[in-house]
């Protein structure tokens, strides 16, 4: 009888401690997710202009660009690089401007974009879109790729993290916070993996996809030197250097000179023939 | 304190003492700014029409015309745990706040100014002019046309603070206000007899332009052209036009709401119209007109950074 009791004791309170473990998750995942999202300065409320409001604090990120310079892959070697990006989080979207000049060599323009499940080379920006003013060309298999680069951005990590709600599972590794957590919509299947540094700030973000057939998916990413770049400042903390990792290469090692966000104007709209070029 | 720093807190003042008129009435603050629900019925005029008559303005816009800077761009928070963009219908992710000390002015302009521009309502210009829009929102302080005591214009002056309705025509006031977002007063009538526009090439532009109405339905249609090319055409983010813009706008009355919104046509700047979001005013059945504040603009020449306000 007594051991029946000390058996039923040890079950209720292995439950207890079940349930209390289970409990505990959810608040330390809100916890630690404030914590990334505050780090980067993206909670934010104000009642200048409101007629006596108390509003809560929302996500203020959309839009952002970036300038930067450094090195990135061109035919398995690394060379200098201009570096602007344009990107917004509502809609996803994304243009990855690079100047690329080989040593020796003629410099390379590209223009990649990306919006939702639509991708596009634009041979000038905006191109496309009014008839003779430039080239959009159809990429639309690159869709998935692209977008990858918006959500492992650490502003898109901490969106796809809070989007993944109880999906996302936070842990310790080597005393860091991680965050681990399923991409859904066309980057379904892909896993990230992020560790937070003792400021909360995304450090390092890797990319796992479910599948061999998506291995360029897989990527490894590392940011640091976080600063407010911005010339109007907003107290946003944004990357300063961005390294690129893919199948353990270097294929973008970026030193980041202005980052602004939401001021600029800057918008994403899918020209016609790759919208015509994606319904067949 | 710095000389920015008083500037900043000037504004602030001249903000908190429009919606001071609103707190009084309103009591305890807002927690969410989602559109309000209509009440009470609609009342007509003799010739069966909605009257739009009345004082407009609360939680879209105070009585002086500032806006609601979240309403304003579309981010509408409907509780405590959601709010979503308007335009896109995309969740935006709240968070409550963490502390009870007022932010200072500086952490609350710099606020404001990303909260203005975190909505996904943006017009679609011609390639050609995407870095002009953005120089001219970046640069706001210096390029903004109405920030030297020069009329807001259509559709930037929005919902009007007061409307008369007549029998042929509708009069609309939209009172100026001092400070660093300093407008110039605005008044509209509008004819509602069903005459046609003048030609737009016989018209000089004009901060207001020619506008013509008519009812659709129970709705209010102001359709407007022959403007000149001084204003911009939202609030925030330095769209500017052409004199060729063309605009319609669309008044519904609803109890004691009023819903506007405005299509934007311009063959010369936009790749195709853009409409602003709905912005929701609240009829206010006792208050009365401020007066309407000198605009005297002294502030400009000591900014000394682009902090927008």
């Amino acid at each position: 009888m007594r051991a029946r009791i000390a058996v039923a004791l040890v079950l209720a309170l292995a439950g207890g401690l079940a349930v209390q473990s289970v409990r505990a998750q959810a608040p330390d995942r809100a916890r630690v997710l404030r914590a990334a999202a505050d780090a980067l300065g993206m909670v934010r409320w104000s009642d200048i202009g409101g007629a006596n409001t108390r509003l809560p604090g929302i996500d203020i990120i959309n839009t952002m660009e970036l300038v930067g310079s450094g090195t990135s892959d061109m035919g398995g070697r690394l060379v200098k690089t201009d570096y602007h990006v344009a990107l917004g989080y509502n809609p996803a979207a994304m243009r990855v401007e690079m100047t690329r000049t080989p040593d020796g060599g003629a410099a390379q323009h590209t223009i990649q974009t990306v919006r939702e499940t639509y991708a596009w080379d634009e041979s000038q920006m905006g191109a496309g879109l009014v008839p003779g003013k430039g080239t959009a060309t159809p990429m639309n298999a690159a869709a998935q790729e692209r977008l990858l680069q918006l959500w492992t951005l650490p502003f898109g990590v901490v969106k796809g993290a809070l989007f993944a709600g109880d999906k996302t599972i936070v842990s310790t590794e080597g005393g860091a916070t991680v965050l681990t957590f399923p991409l859904s919509g066309p980057l379904a299947g892909v896993t990230i993996k992020a560790t937070l540094d003792g400021k909360n700030l995304v450090t390092k973000v890797e990319t796992r996809p479910d599948n061999a057939a998506r291995a360029s998916l897989a990527t490894e990413t590392e940011y640091s030197d976080y600063a407010d770049r911005a010339e109007v400042l907003t107290d946003i903390k944004t990357p300063g250097h961005i390294v690129r990792k893919q199948g353990g290469r270097t294929v973008l090692d970026i030193q980041v000179k202005t980052w602004e966000t939401n001021d600029p104007y800057l918008v994403f709209p899918v020209p016609p023939n790759v919208k015509t070029a994606a319904t067949r | 304190m710095p000389l920015h720093s008083r500037f900043i807190a000037t504004a602030v003042a001249l903000c908190v003492a429009g919606a001071a008129v609103l707190a009084q009435e309103a009591g305890a603050p807002r927690t969410v700014n989602a559109p309000p629900k209509p009440t009470g019925t609609t009342p007509r005029t003799a010739d069966g029409h909605p009257d739009l008559t009345g004082v407009w303005n609360g939680l879209g816009d105070n009585l002086n015309g500032v806006p609601n800077q979240l309403a304003n761009n579309g981010i509408v928070i409907e509780s405590a745990t959601a709010a979503r963009d308007l335009h896109s219908g995309q969740a935006v992710t709240v968070f409550p706040r963490n502390t009870n000390r007022p932010l200072n002015n500086e952490q609350a302009e710099r606020a404001a100014s990303l909260l203005r521009r975190s909505g996904s309502n943006r017009p679609i210009y011609k390639p050609e002019y995407w870095d002009m829009v953005k120089y001219n929102d970046h640069n706001a302080n210096e390029e903004d046309p109405s920030n030297n005591c020069m009329p807001a214009g259509i559709p930037r002056g929005a919902i009007p603070s007061y409307i008369a309705q007549y029998p042929n025509y509708v009069f609309f006031v939209y009172p100026g206000q001092g400070g660093l977002i300093a407008t110039q007063t605005m008044y509209r009538m509008i004819p509602t007899d069903g005459r046609k526009h003048t030609p737009l090439q016989e018209l000089d532009g004009t901060y207001t332009g020619e506008s013509v109405a008519h009812w659709d339905g129970d709705t209010l249609v102001v359709d407007s052209h022959g403007f000149n090319s001084n204003t911009w055409f939202d609030q925030i983010g330095g769209y500017m036009h052409s004199e060729n813009m063309h605009v319609v706008e669309r008044f519904t009355r609803n109890g004691n709401t009023l819903t506007w919104t405005a299509t934007v046509e311009d063959p010369d700047y936009l790749l195709e119209p853009w409409t602003t979001t709905p912005r929701v005013a609240l009829l206010r059945p006792a208050a009365m007109l401020p007066e309407s504040q000198p605009c005297s603009e002294r502030d400009l020449a000591h900014i000394v950074t682009k902090e927008h306000h």
